[in-house]
């Protein structure tokens, strides 16, 4: 069995689908459900998304590896850009609204970030000028999950 | 990711969204309301039983939507949301501030019998 695999696209909102359906394939593999592979999906997408929308500060200005790898007891998604590093604890939780009230004055940004840290079990985010951004996502594999 | 309308009333009607409602199809949507609001069509129900995945921009394109509508004093309501949609809405509690009806239909009468 393939246990790793990266793939280089170009930072395009119209090419984060192929980084996700490359991302799923992997999560396939890994043993999870549909359920589960919709979640790592979705914190793909986002991650991805986050990327050119604050890395590269728009489409078309950099390119984004992304790799997966299945270990024993987890899978690994690895998103590398070449963008403007960010720290990620600057980013503000968004407001989770109770009440019709509170979607007036919602701030929305930070969405991203709070699914990726919800969907995923673990999310560490880094940045270095020679190699760029490295964010590394993490699901567990459960006993189910394991072949 | 395809867009439908039905109006209803002079100043209601529902927005059928048929495929993905992420960063690439979003821009649509919102165009499609911004014009709706624009002629007058406040109050609006959103058809998302076709919708097979939401990410933050498809919200932030909804929330966008409901703040205009409210601000003419009209509103923006949801229906039909499938269970993975359905989560997306909860894991940022949008689930809480959204009129959600299960279908579409007791969505149509209730703006009908206003």
């Amino acid at each position: 069995m393939i246990t790793e695999r990266a793939l280089t696209i170009p930072g395009r909102y119209d090419r984060v689908s192929d980084a996700c359906q490359f991302v799923s394939e992997g999560a396939q593999l890994a043993g999870f459900d549909t359920d589960e592979i919709f979640r790592i999906e979705l914190a793909c997408d986002e991650a991805c998304t986050n990327v050119i929308q604050h890395a590269y500060r728009g489409e078309n200005r950099g390119d984004i590896r992304v790799s997966w790898q299945i270990k024993e007891r987890e899978f690994v998604i690895v998103i590398r850009d070449k963008g403007q590093g960010f720290d990620p604890d600057s980013v503000p939780q968004p407001d989770i609204p109770e009440g019709p009230e509170d979607l007036e004055e919602l701030k929305i940004g930070g969405l991203g970030l709070h699914f990726m840290r919800t969907l995923m079990d673990q999310v560490h985010f880094s940045s270095d000028q020679v190699e760029g951004n490295k964010l590394v996502m993490i699901k567990y594999r459960s006993e189910s999950t394991v072949p | 990711m395809s867009i439908s309308f039905e109006s209803l009333t002079p100043q209601s009607g529902v927005v059928t969204v048929t495929g993905r409602l992420d960063q690439t199809q979003s821009p649509e949507l919102e165009e499609v309301l911004d014009d709706l609001l624009d002629q007058g069509y406040i109050r609006l129900i959103v058809d998302l039983g076709d919708v097979s995945y939401v990410n933050s921009g498809g919200l932030r394109c909804l929330v966008t939507g409901w703040r205009r509508a409210n601000a003419a004093d009209g509103d923006l309501v949801l229906c039909e949301l499938t269970p993975r949609v359905k989560e997306v809405f909860a894991i940022v509690g949008f689930e809480n501030v959204f009129s959600i009806f299960s279908n579409c239909g007791a969505a149509r009468q209730a703006w009908q019998e206003q």
